[in-house]
Order: structure tokens, then sequence, then C-alpha cells
């Protein structure tokens, strides 16, 4: 049994442990905070896959800026407990057995030989000097140079989305209602007054 | 040694577990969402272990790119919620079936 | 050769076209002088033509001009076949047509559409030529066709006269129906021979000796019958004759040459052009001899009721068609031929003399409102007369060979009923005699009754009317005596038409002929001659000696004059049963197949169902998020299920 195994081993019982954790706890804030946990082991395992640049990534965006905004969100809206409660354990019988019949036949499929080191070979490993940032550098900003640039592009579009979403100023574009200027009846916009003409002597 | 399909099956399973959290956490759309982020977290993972196992970065690129569409998702999703909190004072998810046929 | 039949038959379609489109522009001179420049070359042409062809043995011409289409081994062209019977029939048509010509510059003067008037009859006259000279029956039909056409057009001339327009279009449905029949006879033609040619066909009209149709009927029999049908509708037979007294409505001029000598006779010619092919069935002879019969007696008999001078004369062309038809079941072909050829000439006439008869009274047509004009019209009268001798045929006058050949025909012939039809014909020349003679007594003879101011002005019409009267008179005596016997028994007909042996009627009649003047001379011998003049008698006993006697007569036998004035019911009934048959099947369409079945049922009803499927399947659509997520989860488990349990990936192969 290797170290690596091992750290496989410890790091995927907490990814899982931490998830389950998450679906099942009724504090809103609690799960988040298990789902951050469940974020860590991912990183974690992730870096026993080689892929450093992308677990400190997770790490800092998802988690220091996703996961910050969540917290933000619950913090900030009102959630009822009791309904939450109410409604947990209705569903969970159903849940857990499509559940596991799901992964049941995932692992029936998974483990019937394809994806075994026979077939997919040891990978080898790199030396201290490999650089997985200038490796994905290498092939992003040349293969997927266009993609990088939409991602970018698809960002600014999050931003303005979300931007004009909740801006609350709403006299700042002018809106027909169609419904009230239908519903429209003659006594909303005259009034009919009975004006005695005065005489020509009387207006001098 | 652990091989590819350790990791393939680790990631079925999160991502079932994600599942079974949408199903079970109905009426609180927060949830919903960081399910969501456990399903993305789930194949990401698929990913980064076929790119490690099969020796092509591309997983790598892939994953780059979810992580950037995640973001922008959860951004906007968490507006809409924000706005929907805001008009019907409750985030609760049988008040949100406008869309019934 | 060819350009010259090139220009009969062009001839008259150009000065038409000349005429139609710059007829007002022309004038009545230049558009008169145009048509019959066109028509008289023509007759000139076709005299030429008939020297060489009949009188010098010229060969026989058949060629194809232009091929129209090619459809798959189909060839349809125009082509010109010209024998004998087609130099015949050019003659005949091109010379009646002529006279035609020149009697409408009188006839027509007072009429507004003069120029159309001429346009038209040009524009018949080269249809009635395609007709002739072609040779395939999808030109023949094209001729058919338009001859149809133009009398349509030259029936309701005088389209602002409401009895003139349902007449026309009487004459088109009816004759409608006879084409739907020749049509299907051509098709048949097409289906057993392959070919639309006249001589392709005739060369294999062996073939289909033996062959049926379903039910085991003879298919040449039916093939027959069905072009008999046309050649029905075309020449009036009964019961599709009911639109030739209707085509009265339109100017005499088109009477005489259409329903008289030309138009009409399309349909004898058709069936004398396929006598190769009626030869084959004895079935199909004797139908068209039982039909020509009826026509010829009832039409006669019809003819004695009538009051109109028009209609008189319509009728007793109607009998005449049934003499050409009965002589053409007999398998006497060329007789039937002479027929045509001499009625056309003194029929014609009369129709051209009863129009001189109109004019000279402004228009009255009815001659119980005629008399005494034999002072007042001589040319007139002494043309009638001709005329009518020929008609009722007199001993050396051309109807007189022509219709004594056809009763000897008949009485010689062995087909099925042919005793029956003897006596039909027998008899009809008393009726011939009785009716023609009446027509002569009342228009010309006695007291006149014509009312005082139209008596005044009464007098003889213009030379461009009476000329093509004497001219039409000359053949209507001559012709007879000196082509009955080249043309029956001299062969000149002998290579446009085929007598199966065993149809032995002309060769009998040849057998006991002598000359054209022993036949004169034997005529008092024979019972069509007793028969002619006994109704000759009784004409003149009714009309000239006791007329008091024939109101009697009409008084005491009111029913059977109730069945003569109403023309035997054919007319109510075809308005009972098709007019108003066709009215209520279209209501009956209308108010169960379009409004319920295919408004409410399928326009509707599809509209519905939609509807009812959608609210069915509507509710599926919950508004909640999850429940979506959820069954695409399950339906993910089962298809996952469904790949590892059942499918070629099984796992457990």
């Amino acid at each position: 049994m290797e170290f690596s195994s091992i750290l496989f081993y410890v790091f995927s019982f907490f990814f899982i442990v931490s998830s389950i954790m998450m679906i099942t706890s009724r504090n809103t804030a609690k799960a988040a905070l298990f789902l951050i946990l469940t974020f860590f082991s991912a990183a974690s395992l992730w870096l026993l896959l080689e892929a450093e640049f992308l677990a400190i990534t997770l790490i800092l965006i998802y988690v220091g800026a996703v996961m910050v905004l969540f917290m933000f969100v619950i913090k900030m809206l009102d959630t009822d407990k009791s309904t939450l409660r109410a409604q947990f354990t209705r569903y969970l019988p159903l849940g857990i057995f499509v559940s596991i019949i799901v992964i049941a036949q995932m692992v029936l499929v998974l483990n019937a030989g394809q994806f075994d080191l026979a077939m997919t070979g040891v990978p080898e490993k790199h030396d201290a000097s490999y650089s997985n940032i200038t490796a994905i550098a290498e092939q992003l900003y040349t293969l997927y140079v266009y993609p990088f640039e939409l991602a970018a592009i698809l960002l600014l579009i999050a931003i303005i989305a979300a931007i004009t979403l909740v801006h609350r100023n709403e006299s700042r574009s002018k809106k027909q209602n169609i419904s009230e200027q239908i519903n429209v009846q003659a006594k909303d916009r005259m009034r009919m007054a009975s004006i005695k003409p005065k005489s020509a002597k009387e207006s001098k | 040694m652990i091989a590819l399909s350790d990791y393939l099956i680790l990631s079925s399973i999160v991502f079932c577990i994600g599942l079974a959290g949408i199903f079970i956490n109905r009426t609180n759309i927060i949830m919903l969402l960081m399910c969501v982020e456990l399903i993305l977290a789930a194949v990401n993972t698929n990913f980064i272990a076929f790119s490690y196992y099969g020796g092509d970065l591309a997983g790598q690129i892939f994953v780059f790119f979810i992580l950037t569409v995640a973001a922008a998702e959860v951004a906007i999703g968490l507006a809409i919620l924000t706005l929907m909190f805001r008009s019907r004072g409750s985030i609760d998810i049988d008040v949100t079936n406008t869309l019934k046929g | 050769m060819l350009n010259i039949y090139f220009t009969i038959v062009l001839a008259p379609l150009f000065g038409s076209i000349i005429v139609g489109l710059a007829g007002n522009k022309l004038g009545r001179k230049a558009s008169h002088s145009i048509t019959i420049l066109g028509v008289a070359i023509s007759t000139a042409l076709s005299l030429y033509v008939f020297n060489h062809h009949v009188l010098n043995d010229g060969e026989i011409f058949n060629q194809n001009i232009y091929t129209w289409m090619q459809i798959g081994g189909l060839n349809i062209s125009v082509g010109f076949l010209v024998d004998n019977l087609t130099a015949l029939m050019l003659v005949v048509v091109s010379f009646v047509s002529l006279m035609v010509h020149i009697y409408t510059i009188g006839y027509m003067h007072e009429d507004k559409g003069y120029t159309k008037f001429f346009s038209y009859i040009s524009l018949f006259t080269f249809a009635m030529f395609t007709l002739v000279i072609s040779n395939n029956f999808m030109q023949l039909f094209f001729g058919w066709e338009a001859v149809g056409l133009v009398s349509y057009l030259l029936i309701g001339f005088w389209h602002h006269k409401e009895s003139a327009v349902q007449a026309n279009l009487k004459a088109f449905l009816v004759n409608r129906v006879g084409d739907f029949g020749f049509l299907l006879g051509i098709a048949m033609v097409l289906m057993f021979f392959g070919t639309l040619d006249y001589a392709e066909t005739f060369s294999q009209k062996d073939q289909i000796i033996g062959q049926t149709l379903f039910g085991g009927v003879s298919a040449i029999t039916v093939v027959c019958l069905l072009l008999f049908v046309g050649a029905m509708g075309k020449s009036a037979q009964v019961p599709l004759h009911v639109w030739l007294p209707g085509s009265m409505e339109g100017p005499t001029p088109i009477s005489a040459l259409i329903h008289a000598a030309t138009m009409v006779t399309a349909g004898i010619f058709m069936v004398s052009r396929m006598s190769p092919l009626f030869e084959l069935s004895d079935v199909a002879l004797t139908v068209v001899m039982i039909i020509g019969a009826i026509t010829a007696l009832f039409m006669g008999l019809l003819g004695i009721v009538q009051n109109d001078i028009k209609k008189v004369v319509a009728y007793s062309t109607l009998s005449q068609l049934g003499y050409m038809t009965v002589a053409l079941g007999v398998s006497a072909y060329s007789v039937a031929i002479f027929h045509l050829m001499t009625h056309a000439f003194f029929k014609a006439l009369l129709f051209l003399a009863a129009g001189s008869v109109i004019v000279a009274l402004h228009h009255e047509q009815d001659i119980r409102k005629m008399g005494g004009l034999r002072k007042k019209m001589p040319i007139t009268y002494v043309t009638s007369l001709l005329g009518t001798l020929a008609l009722i045929g007199f001993p050396g006058f051309a109807g007189f060979y022509s219709k004594d050949m056809i009763i000897e025909a008949v009485h010689y012939s062995d087909l099925p009923f042919a005793g029956w039809v003897y006596f039909a014909v027998v008899l009809g020349v008393f009726i011939t005699a009785f009716y023609s003679l009446r027509l002569l007594f009342l228009v010309f003879h006695g007291k006149s009754r014509l009312d005082s101011d139209t008596e005044e002005h009464v007098h003889e019409t213009a030379p461009s009317i009476t000329v093509p009267l004497i001219l039409l008179a000359i053949p209507s005596v001559l012709i007879g005596y000196f082509t009955i016997e080249p043309m029956l028994f001299g062969g000149w007909l002998e290579n446009a038409i085929f007598i199966d042996p065993s149809h032995h009627a002309v060769s009998k009649l040849e057998d006991h002929f002598h000359s054209a003047f022993s036949l004169i001379t034997h005529s008092v011998m024979t019972l069509p001659f007793w028969m002619m003049v006994g109704g000759g008698l009784t004409a003149w006993v009714f009309c000239i000696y006791r007329t008091d006697w024939a109101d009697l007569i009409q008084s005491k036998f009111k029913r059977i004059n109730y069945v003569l004035n109403s023309l035997y019911g054919f007319d109510r009934f075809n308005e009972i049963i098709f007019v108003r048959g066709s009215l209520k099947i279209g209501n009956l369409l209308w108010k169960i197949s379009d409004m319920a079945i295919i408004d409410q049922l399928l326009v509707n009803g599809s509209a519905r169902f939609a509807r009812y499927v959608g609210a069915f399947i509507r509710p599926v659509q919950t508004g909640y998020v999850y429940h979506y997520a959820f069954f695409m989860i399950i339906s993910l488990m089962f298809v996952l299920g469904w790949v590892l349990v059942a499918s070629d990936y099984s796992f457990f192969s």
C-alpha cells in the first residue's frame, strides 16, 4: 500500500462524507461550510493527480469567491427552517433509493475492466521541475485561445446580467403596462364639469 | 496503485449524492445551487482523472473552462434568487411554479 | 401535292384569323372578300385533288407532317391521309362552304356581327378540313372538338337572345356526352393496338378479333360501340339528337353549313373511315343500324307537326342522318357516303331557301303565316321545288338514287332486325314525302296568310342569296345520276373502305344494278316509289285540297298529337333526370361531403383532436424544476439498466 494510495482513500473519504453531511444538514449555513470542506478534499485529490494549478484555482476562486458569495446571500435572505424540516423526510427514501441504484449501475460499469491499469497504463510521474502552470499555459494560449477569449466575454456578460437584474432603480426605463392601458375607462381620464359661461360684462 | 476506475467510481458516487441532494432539498433554492456545485466538483474530478491517466492535458483545460462557467452561473443564479426573494418574500420553491403548463 | 393539301386546309384559317382580328378595321367588303377568296381557293384545289385522286387514280397520300409529341412508344403527330374518301369529302365541304359564304353576304347584311360571322364560318371550314384530312385519331378528335366549338359559337351568335344561349349550351353539352364515349373508344383503340395512326391500326385489326374485356364482352364490339357513341353525338342520333332542333336558333347560313351538310356528317364520315374496325363486329353494326332506323322513322314523324320552317328542315335532317346511319349499319358504306354527298347539296339548298324566305318576310319563321309565295319569289320557289323533289326521292333526282340504294341495301342485309328496319325506312319515305310537300305547299302554294304590310313588301331576295341557291340546285338534280355507278360499284371508294365478304349487301346491289337510267324506269315497280306518291298525295289533300281535314285529324288524335308535340319527351327526361339529378347530387355533396365531412370532421376535428391530446399531456409540465430533474434521473436510471441488462453491451452476455 503506497502512501499515495492511503492519501487517496483518506481524501476520498472526506469528499464523500462531507458531501453527505452537506445534503443532510438542516441549516443552510452549515451546509455551505460542509461544501467548503468538500471542495478542499477535491482540491487535495487534484493535487494527487498532478493538477496543481487547478487545485489552487479551486481553492482561491471557487471557495474564496463563489462560496463567500453564497454565504453572503444565505445570511442576507431569511430562510424558514420549519418548512425545510417538514419536506425533508418525505422524499428521503425515494432519493436514496434512486441514488443507490444509479451508483450500483455505475460501479458495475466502471469495474468491468475497461478502465484498469492494464488498459490505461501506469501514468508516469513527473519530476519536481514539472510546472503544471507552464504546461497548461502552453496549451491554453495556443490551441485553446479562442475559447479562452470567449470565456472572458462570458464573464463579462455574467457581470452585466447580474448588475442588470438586481438594479433597484426602476425609473431608468420607461415601460408600458398594457393591461392597465386597456382597462382605462373614460371616467379615469375625463371629468365632466358644468361651468356657467361668464357674460362679457362680468369677465371684464 | 490507484487505477482510473477508482477515481471514476468516486466521482460517480459524489455525483449521485448531489442528485440525491436535489431531490431531498426541494424547498430551498440555495441548497439546490449548492448541490449543483457538488455535481460540478464531481465532474471536474472525473475530467482531471482522465487527463492524468490519459496523458492529455485537454482534460485540465476543460476543467478550467468549467470553473469559469460555473462561477458565472452562480453569480447570475444568486442574482435571480435575490430578486425572487425581493418580489415574493420567501425562497420556497412551491411558490415558483409559474412555468406550470 | 403536299403544298396543295396545306393550302386547302390553311387558306380558310388565314382568312378567318385575318378577318377575326382586323375585321372591323378592314370593313365589310374586304372581310367577306378575304374569306370568300380563302374558301374559293380551297374549293378549286379540292376539285383538283378530286380529279387527281379519284378520276385519275392517284396514289393514296399518307404522311405525318409534324410530330406533336412522343410519349413512351406512342407517337402523336399531325398528318394527312388523302384518299378517294377524303377527296370526296373535301369537295363537298368546300363547295357547300363556299356557297354559304356567298349567301351570307346577303343574309347577314343588316347584322352587326358581320365580319365576326365570316371569321367563324371560315374557322369552321378549317376545322372540318382538319377532321377530314387527318390520318390519326388524335387529329380527328381535334377537328371533332373544333367543329363542336365553332358550332357552339355560331349557334349562340345572337348572344343577347336567351333561347340562343340556352341552345348553344345544350348543343355543347350533348356533344360532350358523345365525345366522352368517343374518347373512351379512342383510348381503347390505343390500348389494344398501341397506336393512334389509322394505317397502323387497320393493319393490326385482326389481332383484336378474339380479345375480350372483363365480363367476356368482345373487345372490338365495345370499341366500335364507343366510337359510334361519338358519332351519335355529332350526327344527332337518338337519344343524343336533342340539340339539333335547338341549333336552329343560330343564323340560317350555319344551319345550312354545319347542321345539314358538314358537321353532322362528321360522324358518318368517321364510321366509314373506321370501316375495317366496324366490319369485325356484327353486334356493333346491328346497333348502328337499329339506332339509325329509330332516328329515321321517329324524327320524320316529328317533322309533320312542326310549324317553324327551319324546324321542319331540321327534323328532316335528323331523319336523313338516320338513313345514312342505317346504310352504315348494313355495311353499305359507299351508299352512306353517297347519300351524305347528295344530302349535303339538297339539304343545304333547302336551308338556304328557307333563309331566303325568312329574309324576304323580315324574319318571320312560322309557316302558318306564309303562303302563296310562289309567284312573288320565283327563283326561291323553283330551287326549293328542286330540292324538295331531291329530298323525297323523285325519280331521277339525286336523292332518289341514294335513298333507294339504302333501302335496297337494307333489303338484302342479313343482320338481325333487318326486316323491321326495312319496314321503318320504307315508311320513312312516306313520311318524308308528306312533311316535305306539306312544307312546300304551306309556304309557296295556296292562299296567302301573310299580314298585309309584309305582303306588300315581299319580293325576291338579292342575287347574293339566290345565286348560291341556283348553284346548289344543279348538283341536287344531276349529281346522283352521274355518280351513282362509279361511286358505289365502280370502285371510287374502294381504297378507303373495307367490307367484310360476309356482309354482302353492296355486292348484291351490284348484282341487281344495270344502269342509272334503268333505275328510273324500274322505279314505278318499287315500293318506295308508291310510298312517296302516297305521301305527296296526302300532303296535297291536307294542305291544298281540304285544309280543314287537318284540323279534324288533329282534334281526333289528341294523344298522338301531344306525344309528337312534346318531342317524345326527350327534353323533359333529360331535364328531370340529368339536370335536376346533377343539382341534387351537387347539393348532397355540398351538405354532406363538404360541410359535414371535410369541414366538421377533418378540419375542425383535427383541431379538436390536437386540443384534446394537448389537454391530456399538459399536466406533465408541472412547473416544478425538481420534477423535471427527477424525471431525467429516473430515465437515466432506466437507460443504464437497459444497457446493462438487455442490450448488446449487456453485462450478462
